[in-house]
C-alpha cells in the first residue's frame, strides 16, 4: 500500500476547471514573511478567489535557529537563556518550565519565596504580553492610538523587570534551584503602584476599544472555531480557553504558588475573535488578582536553594514538564544520558499548535477577516520556528 | 519631522523683505536625509519588540529625530534596521529587500544576532553569523536586545555619518562601518581581532603546548600570530 503525503507543490496546484463562463479562478498570493500583520516572518500562502480565503497554507522556518539541537550542547543551566528566545513576550514563564523541568527530574526543592516570587513575576510578565498583544491587535485592525495605550502601559512593568532582573525582554532569571537575583527592595511598593495605576486603564482599554463598533463587527462571529477542533488541533492558552475549554495548568495542576490563590479561568462561548480578545482582557485582570493576594505576603527565605556553580547532571531517563505561558502550553521534553547536557531536547511550543487553528478557521473569510483572525491568535514566530 | 538635533550650516543674509539662506548643496541634502530616515518595518526576533518600543512608544519616539514613518514596502523606506536573527532561508529575502530599497539607502544591525550571530553563534546550523555577510552595514548597535536608548544612539551615529558621508561630487561613497557603542576610533576589525585573539586562548588548554609556545616566542621574540590574521573575515 502506498501513501501520499501532500507536499507544499501539491496544495499550491491549481484546479483547472473551466466548465461554466461565470465559474471564477483562483488564484495564490504570499502573505509575508515580510508583511508588518504576520508579526516577524511568518509566510501564508493564501488560495484566494477574488477576496474571498478558500485556504491558508502556512510556511514556516524564515527564523528556525535551531534551539533544540542548540541544547544538546550546553549544559542544563546554559540552556535557559535559550529558552528566553523562543517565545520572548513570556521569557520569564519560559525559564520557569525549563527550570522546573530540571528541578523536577532532579529532585530539587524549593522553598516558598522562591515559589510566589516565581509566580508574581510569571504573572507580570503575561500581563505585559497581553498589553503589548491589545496594542498590536488594535494597530492590525487599523487603530493606532491602543498601540500607544499597550506600550504606555508596557513600560511600567518593563521598569520594574529592568530593577530586579536587569532586562527588559530576555530575562534569564528563573534558574534551576531558584532566582538569580532577589527582588529589588522597591519591588513590593512598584508592583503595588503599578496595580492602582493599571485597573482604571484597563478599563479606559474597555472603553477606548472593546465598545467600538467597527471592532464589534470585524470581530463577532469571524474565525469561529469549536472546542473539538481547538482540542484536535492541540491549541492551548487563550485560544483554546476562548472556545468554551476550560483548560488552564496554572488551575489543573497548580504548579508554582497557583494553587494558594483565588482566581477564575476565563472562558468564552463562541470561540470566535471576539472571544479570544475578551478573554485576554479578563485574563489581564484575573493576573492582577493573582498579583494582588501574594504581593503583600512574600514569604522570607533564600533565593537559591543551590549553589550556582553547582553543575547539574540528571539521572538517565526521560523527563517531561509543562506550564501555562502567556500563549499556552510550554512542554519541554528532557531525554537525559546521565551527563551534564541532556542528550535530546524537544519543546512542546504553544504558538506552532495555535497557529495551525488559521487553517481551519480562515477558510471562506475575506482577507481583511484573516488579519483579524491571526491577530486574534497572537502567534509569536521564533516560538514557531525554534 | 520632528525637533532638528542639529543646525544646518549656513550663513543667513538679511535682505528687504526676507532673509537669504546660503548654504552648500551637500550640507542641504545631507541635513535633510538624515533627518527624514524612513525605516523599513522588518523584525525577525526579540529585537523588533524593542525596536517597537524605540520608535512606536510613547516614551521613547523617533518623530524626534524625524525617523517615525516606519514603511512596510522598501520602496519607501531608507532605512533597513536588522533586528533580530538572519537565518539561512531569510537571507535571500533580506537580500531582495535591500535590493528593493531605492538609494541612499542604509542599513542598521541592531542587537548581537545582526552583528555576530549573537547567542546562536554556537552550535547553530541554520543561523547567519552577522548580517554583515549578506548586506553591508552602516551602524552596529550592540546590545541583547539593545535598549531604546541604545537604538537611539545608533540612529544618531548614523546621522552623523550621513552628514559626514557622501557628497554630490563622490554620490554613493560607502563610509566605514561603525559600532555606536563603543569609543570613535576602535574599528570594528580591532574588536574581531581582540575575540578572535580570546576565544583562541580559551582553545589552547594544553598546557604542555602552551609551555613549548612561550618558550618558542621567547626565543624568537614575538608572537607569531600578533597581526590577527587568524580572524579576518573576507
Amino acid at each position: 500500500m502506498s501513501v501520499h503525503i501532500t507536499t507544499l507543490d501539491d496544495r499550491v496546484r491549481l484546479r483547472q476547471d473551466d466548465s461554466s463562463p461565470l465559474s471564477t479562478q483562483e488564484y495564490f498570493v504570499n502573505m509575508g514573511p515580510q508583511h508588518p500583520s504576520t508579526h516577524g516572518v511568518l509566510r501564508l500562502v493564501l488560495k484566494l478567489d477574488g477576496e474571498t480565503v478558500r485556504e491558508v497554507i502556512p510556511v514556516l522556518g524564515y527564523i528556525h535557529r535551531g534551539i533544540e539541537k542548540m541544547g544538546e550542547h550546553q549544559s542544563y543551566r546554559q540552556f535557559v537563556h535559550l529558552s528566553d528566545r523562543l517565545d520572548y513576550l513570556s521569557a520569564l514563564i519560559n525559564n520557569w518550565a525549563v527550570s522546573m523541568t530540571i528541578e523536577k527530574a532532579a529532585n530539587i526543592e524549593l522553598n516558598d519565596r522562591i515559589q510566589v516570587i516565581r509566580t508574581l513575576m510569571a504573572e507580570l510578565q503575561r500581563i505585559q504580553s497581553h498589553q503589548l498583544w491589545w496594542g498590536v491587535f488594535g494597530m492590525d485592525l487599523g487603530a493606532f492610538t491602543p498601540f500607544l495605550y499597550g506600550f504606555r502601559d508596557r513600560e511600567i512593568i518593563a521598569d520594574i523587570f529592568e530593577e530586579t532582573v536587569g532586562a527588559r525582554l530576555t530575562m534569564n532569571y528563573i534558574q534551576p534551584g531558584g532566582l538569580m537575583y532577589d527582588i529589588h527592595p522597591g519591588f513590593v511598593k512598584r508592583v503595588k503602584a503599578f496595580l492602582q495605576y493599571f485597573k482604571p486603564k484597563l478599563a479606559e482599554y474597555e472603553t477606548l476599544l472593546s465598545g467600538n463598533v467597527i471592532l464589534q463587527e470585524r470581530l463577532r462571529g469571524v474565525g469561529r472555531m469549536d472546542g473539538q477542533t481547538a482540542l484536535s488541533i492541540g491549541a492551548t492558552g487563550p485560544v483554546l480557553r476562548a472556545s468554551g475549554v476550560p483548560l488552564d495548568l496554572r488551575k489543573s495542576e497548580a504548579y508554582g504558588s497557583y494553587g494558594k490563590v483565588a482566581f477564575d479561568v476565563v472562558i468564552g462561548k463562541n470561540g470566535d475573535c471576539w472571544d479570544r480578545y475578551w478573554v485576554r482582557l479578563e485574563e489581564m485582570r484575573q493576573s492582577m488578582k493573582i498579583v494582588e493576594q501574594l504581593i503583600d505576603n512574600i514569604p522570607e527565605g533564600k533565593h537559591m536553594v543551590m549553589k550556582p556553580a553547582v553543575k547539574i547532571k540528571l539521572p538517565e531517563g526521560c523527563y517531561y514538564n509543562q506550564v501555562e505561558t502567556a500563549r499556552g502550553i510550554l512542554g519541554v521534553y528532557i531525554v537525559s544520558d546521565g551527563k551534564e547536557s541532556p542528550y535530546r531536547i524537544h519543546l512542546r511550543t504553544p504558538n506552532f499548535n495555535n497557529l495551525w487553528a488559521i487553517t481551519e478557521t480562515a477558510a471562506n473569510w475575506r482577507l481583511g477577516d484573516l488579519v483579524a483572525i491571526l491577530s486574534s491568535l497572537d502567534v509569536v514566530v521564533p516560538d514557531i520556528d525554534r | 519631522m520632528g525637533i532638528i538635533t542639529e543646525k544646518l550650516p549656513c550663513y543667513i543674509e538679511p535682505i528687504p523683505g526676507g532673509s537669504l539662506l546660503l548654504t552648500s548643496m551637500d550640507a542641504v541634502i545631507n541635513w535633510s536625509r538624515a533627518n527624514s530616515l524612513w525605516p523599513l518595518t522588518f523584525g525577525t526576533s526579540c529585537c523588533a519588540i524593542e525596536m517597537m518600543m524605540a520608535t512606536g512608544a510613547p516614551r521613547h519616539d523617533t518623530s524626534r529625530f524625524g525617523a517615525e514613518v516606519a514603511r512596510p514596502s522598501p520602496r519607501q523606506a531608507d532605512l533597513l534596521v536588522i533586528a533580530g536573527t538572519i537565518v539561512r532561508r531569510m537571507a535571500p529575502r533580506l537580500k531582495t529587500l535591500y535590493e528593493q530599497m531605492g538609494e541612499p539607502r542604509y542599513v542598521m544591525a541592531t542587537g548581537s544576532c545582526a552583528i555576530s550571530g549573537g547567542p546562536f553563534m554556537y552550535n547553530s546550523y541554520s543561523t547567519i553569523r552577522g548580517a554583515d555577510e549578506i548586506i553591508p552595514v552602516d551602524v552596529y548597535v550592540p546590545g541583547c536586545p539593545p535598549r531604546a536608548e541604545a537604538f537611539f544612539y545608533g540612529l544618531l551615529t548614523l546621522q552623523k555619518l550621513i552628514k559626514e558621508g557622501e557628497s554630490v561630487r563622490r554620490p554613493g561613497e560607502r563610509r566605514k562601518p561603525v559600532l555606536s557603542a563603543l569609543p570613535p576610533g576602535i574599528t570594528l576589525d580591532q574588536i574581531r581581532a581582540e575575540m578572535a585573539a580570546v576565544l583562541k586562548s580559551d582553545a589552547t588548554v594544553n598546557v604542555e603546548q602552551a609551555a613549548k609556545k612561550l618558550e618558542k616566542e621567547s626565543q624568537d621574540g614575538q608572537c607569531e600570530s600578533a597581526d590577527g590574521c587568524c580572524c579576518s573575515r573576507t
